[in-house]
């Protein structure tokens, strides 16, 4: 059926009014010849309105004399009818096929390009390069030739590991995978130092001179391995040289980027505290909001009720207003506010199950201070007492932690 | 008359045995009815008449009667024809 009405929307087809004695007669000689009718349907006083191929017009003349009816075309409809139309609108038919044109004309040049996977290199580089090679924003597309582009980016560019270009339409995609270079090292004069108190575990150097050792409470700031290694003097006469070390060696003083892990015992507290006896107020979870619009000063509600329906609640509010011009202000502000309702509660708890709720908080706390890449190697907690009865049960938790606290730090020789 | 009566009495019992369709074998009407919105007749001789509150169909023998209201014709093919509308009725004449 949808066929059928495709064919006959290309072929074109009309709508015709039939009148006469006796229409059925018509109808049934057409449709007998071959004729397809469709859409039939009564019209007005003695009428019938049906739709009909284009080309079954002429023989349909022919059996209306026979059957002395008589038709009327009332619409024309079909491909072959718009393009008669067209025919007399020829501005407009130049124009769609004017535009079609310039669509075309406009699709054929690089309009956008786009740099994936450059991470080191700058796009403004990339972009250069691929200029080098002809590539640059409204070039049309049949001059661009990938594969230069891709040459000219790897020749410029020799951080560039592999890179590909293609075309998407209008957009040219610059595809880059960058070469990792090895990090250069620090070479700057530095010591290490203590980022935090401890107590030092072991000392492992790399290089510079060690200036803890193992045993030893540093304080934050505290040099651990000097990036000073001191002279070698000449041994004064008498004088056992120290072993590890060549008698008769003589050096001045080297500065060095001192290098190496210093682990040390670091102790981490926090502290936790639950009263027994709890009392407080919170949200049950039911939420009620009105928005009301503001102007000068009234307030009109849009939604929610007048009255607030809690009895404790907490109020979100926020405001949204026009954004302002120049020195034009409008006065109008929509605001929107959520209650959150609000409900006394009280829980009693009996004293160990608040000690272990108090430990838990305090541990909680102290492994929040604590650094990544820290190995815990004990941990104990204490209750705080204050000497007197009250409704809190405080406690104190420590963690003794291994960990390197050496930091960078450098330093003028 | 009676030889053409004897002639429908065979083709029945020559169908009845082969178990072939009425439609093909009799030349009977074959009424396929959408609820009460959409009627399709194959097989038909003709319209006999047509206005929105009734269509009149010329079948191999006799004439089928369509009621309702605003009814058209949706499409009529040589052989085929279909009705919609508010059908009421359909009866054989």
């Amino acid at each position: 059926m949808f066929l059928f009405k495709l064919m006959s929307f290309l072929l074109g087809y009309v709508t015709i009014l039939v009148t006469g004695d006796a229409p059925e007669k018509f109808i049934n000689m057409a449709a007998s010849r071959g004729i397809s009718l469709w859409d039939v349907a009564r019209s007005g006083e003695g009428g019938i309105r049906l739709k009909v191929r284009l080309s079954a017009v002429k023989p349909l003349r022919h059996m209306a004399r026979r059957t002395r009816c008589r038709f009327r075309i009332c619409r024309r409809e079909g491909l072959p009818f718009y393009f008669a139309r067209l025919r007399r609108r020829k501005a407009l038919a130049l124009g769609a096929v004017f535009c079609v044109g310039v669509l075309y004309l406009l699709t054929s040049f690089v309009w956008f390009i786009e740099i994936r996977g450059n991470e080191q290199l700058s796009s403004a580089e990339m972009l250069e390069a691929a200029a080098e090679a002809g590539l640059t924003r409204g070039v049309p597309k049949w001059q661009v030739e990938t594969g230069a582009v891709e040459a000219k980016i790897m020749e410029r560019l020799p951080l560039v590991a592999w890179t590909g270009v293609y075309l998407k339409g209008t957009r040219v995609v610059i595809e880059v995978a960058e070469r990792t270079l090895p990090v250069e090292e620090d070479q700057q004069p530095a010591h290490i130092v203590a980022g935090k108190a401890g107590l030092i575990k072991e000392v492992l150097i790399v290089s510079g001179h060690p200036v803890v050792k193992e045993g030893d409470t540093v304080v934050p700031g505290q040099v651990l391995i000097s990036g000073v290694i001191p002279a070698v003097e000449e041994p004064e006469p008498g004088e056992e040289p120290e072993p590890g070390q060549k008698s008769g060696e003589v050096r001045p003083a080297a500065y060095v980027h001192a290098r190496g892990i210093v682990r040390a015992r670091v102790w981490y507290e926090g502290y936790g505290e639950v009263p027994i006896i709890e009392e407080g107020r919170r949200p049950t979870g039911s939420t009620k909001t009105r928005t009301s619009i503001k102007f000068e000063g009234k307030e009109i509600i849009l939604s929610g009720s007048q009255n607030i329906p809690f009895e404790h609640y907490e109020a979100d509010t926020l405001v949204k207003s026009l954004p302002s011009w120049r020195n034009l202000i409008i006065p109008v502000e929509l605001i929107t506010i959520k209650y959150h309702e609000l409900s006394d509660y009280k829980i009693e708890r009996s004293p160990e199950e608040a000690r272990r709720l108090a430990e838990e908080r305090a541990l909680q706390e102290a492994l929040a201070s604590l650094s990544p890449n820290t190995r815990v190697e004990k941990q104990w907690v204490e209750e705080v007492q204050t000497g007197r009865a009250e409704n809190l049960v405080r406690v104190k938790a420590i963690i003794e932690a291994v960990e390197d606290i050496g930091a960078d730090k450098q330093f003028k020789p | 008359m009676a030889w053409r009566d004897v002639k429908r009495k065979v083709k029945r019992q020559i169908s009845e045995i082969l178990e072939i369709p009425g439609d093909v074998a009799l030349d009977l009407p074959k009424i396929i009815l959408f609820g009460n919105i959409q009627l399709y007749i194959e097989n038909h001789r003709g319209i006999l008449e047509y206005s929105p509150e009734g269509v009149r169909v010329s079948v191999g023998e006799g004439e089928v009667m369509v009621e309702g209201e605003n009814l058209i014709l949706r499409n009529i093919l040589p052989d085929e024809l279909c009705v919609e509308g508010r059908i009421f009725s359909l009866r054989f004449d």
